[in-house]
């Protein structure tokens, strides 16, 4: 399976994929806006159709149009400012309508399905060096930014008193979710692209442990996640997106079956 | 030059809508250095809106709120812009949080959680610790750094009577012995009386400064729900 080049490719941005989405995704969860990640990853179809209709690389289109949104996210929260899901529904019918205006208005000159449900076969050399530039770089501000993204998430007031810039810091956060959703979009797919951001660092979360654990595990299990569908996804000739996020589903339940199983164990030697 | 008030409030007004009615009206005050001020009133009053304007997540919409304050902590009330289920140590949350204060130092973690008697607790999930423990590792974060004034949001809000006791005391001491000025927004009216210097006392938006000694006779003279002042 190896010797493919195509698998080689497919393998190298899916390691990319396993690093990045979990770094970003375990903020996102954590502050409960895993639908923001749903929304921007619908929003990065939009940014792949103006790739293709301009005759730009897709992945490149992606990442633009996805930062815009999630910089709109965030402008828009000072206007609705209890109203999280109302934005996002905004945010998605600027993004879905103009996708469907340009994939429908047939000026396209390659195929767009690919992008819905993750291909092996369309990583091409340039898209790889393009998605580990993105995630390298991405993975330097998570590091530089680490502290603080922290402590938003946690207690916003006193990252603020603390000299945060929070406002500022949520703009650069949007960026990183959307480098997040370039880098997966060829392997992943759009549809279950929020499912990559969400499940490993929902699965991690249930071994009860410090943050840097979680992340860590957050990390371990999206490998796990990744690898596991991209290989069955290859044997059984399937869409790889739509196998990983099942692969995802399953380590959670899983995770959740051996938590409960431990703990009626433990009850069970207590008496 | 040093000033003589830690907070200064001149003629300020606000609202949340950026015009009259306003939530706070007409407040003027000086806090100085050194003082133990319970800021107190009835829920609605706009205690914990004049703790945001005196932090400055919030401005005047008229006049002015000044602080001379070279370091600020803080300690947020629990369910304000707390995430309490965060998946944090008592060492992470400290850790990372001296780091944002950009404290080369690794020592005052441990000495701030010493002085409030957490420092055991340091591998404890902060989910996992009791009301008061969680106060007293706020509490802990928020000296870190050696702050001159201190702000609370109710510290002691959902809080068993033993734990209330303590970290009064540690705020009494932090104020006496170390001259840490304390502004904290109070329900406990035995625990402003008892250890405040000052009471600012918020009745519909407007403020007024009393002792504690008089506010506790005055307080207990009064018919609360006629709504005086007891100032």
């Amino acid at each position: 399976m190896l010797s493919y080049d195509f698998m080689q490719h497919a393998f190298f941005v899916s390691a990319c994929i396993s690093v990045l989405c979990p770094c970003i995704g375990i903020f996102l969860v954590l502050r409960r806006y895993s639908m923001i990640g749903d929304t921007l990853s619908h929003a990065s179809l939009a940014g792949i159709a103006i790739g293709l209709l301009s005759g730009q690389n897709p992945v490149l289109g992606a990442f633009i149009f996805t930062s815009i949104c999630g910089a709109l996210i965030e402008f828009l929260r000072s206007w609705f400012k209890k109203y999280t899901d109302l934005i996002l529904t905004i945010v998605l019918a600027l993004a879905v309508g103009t996708a469907i205006t340009i994939i429908s208005s047939g000026k396209l000159h390659a195929n767009a399905d690919s992008f819905l449900f993750g291909s092996v076969l369309t990583v091409t050399e340039t898209d790889m060096i393009m998605i580990m530039t993105l995630t390298l770089i991405s993975v330097l501000i998570f590091i530089v930014l680490y502290d603080q993204l922290i402590y938003i998430a946690y207690d916003e007031d006193a990252a603020r008193v603390a000299g945060v810039r929070v406002r500022l810091i949520n703009y650069f956060f949007a960026i990183l979710v959307a480098a997040a959703i370039a880098v997966s979009i060829k392997i992943v797919g759009v549809l279950v692209l929020s499912s990559m951001i969400a499940l490993p660092v929902a699965t991690a979360m249930q071994l009860g442990k410090g943050f840097k654990t979680t992340l860590i595990f957050s990390i371990l299990f999206s490998i796990a996640d990744i690898m596991l569908g991209l290989f069955i996804s290859y044997y059984i000739n399937v869409a790889p997106g739509g196998f990983t996020a099942l692969v995802s589903v399953a380590v959670l339940m899983l995770v959740l079956i051996c938590k409960k199983a431990g703990s009626l164990l433990r009850t069970a030697g207590k008496s | 030059m040093k000033s003589d008030y830690m907070i200064k409030a001149e003629n300020m007004f606000f609202s949340y809508t950026g015009s009259a009615p306003y939530v706070l009206s007409q407040i003027n005050f000086d806090i100085k250095t050194g003082e133990y001020v319970s800021v107190i009133g009835e829920n609605g009053s706009g205690k914990s809106t004049l703790i945001k304007l005196i932090l400055g997540f919030l401005r005047p919409v008229k006049g002015n709120v000044f602080s001379a304050a070279s370091k600020t902590g803080y300690v947020p009330q629990k369910s304000d812009s707390f995430n309490s289920d965060f998946p944090i140590t008592v060492l992470e949350a400290m850790d990372s949080y001296r780091r944002l204060l950009r404290i080369k130092d690794k020592d005052v973690i441990y000495k701030a959680l010493e002085k409030t008697g957490m420092a055991s607790h340091t591998g404890d999930m902060m989910r996992t610790l009791s009301g008061g423990q969680n106060q007293k590792v706020l509490i802990a974060r928020a000296l870190m750094g050696s702050p001159d004034l201190l702000i609370l949001d109710e510290p002691s809000a959902g809080i068993d009577m033993k734990s209330q006791k303590e970290i009064y005391s540690f705020l009494k001491k932090a104020n006496q012995n170390e001259g840490i000025t304390i502004i904290s927004v109070e329900h406990n009216l035995d625990a402003a009386i008892s250890n405040s210097t000052l009471i600012y006392h918020l009745l519909r938006g407007e403020g007024h400064f009393c002792l504690p000694e008089r506010y506790a006779s005055e307080y207990l003279k009064a018919d609360r729900q006629e709504g005086g002042s007891g100032c």
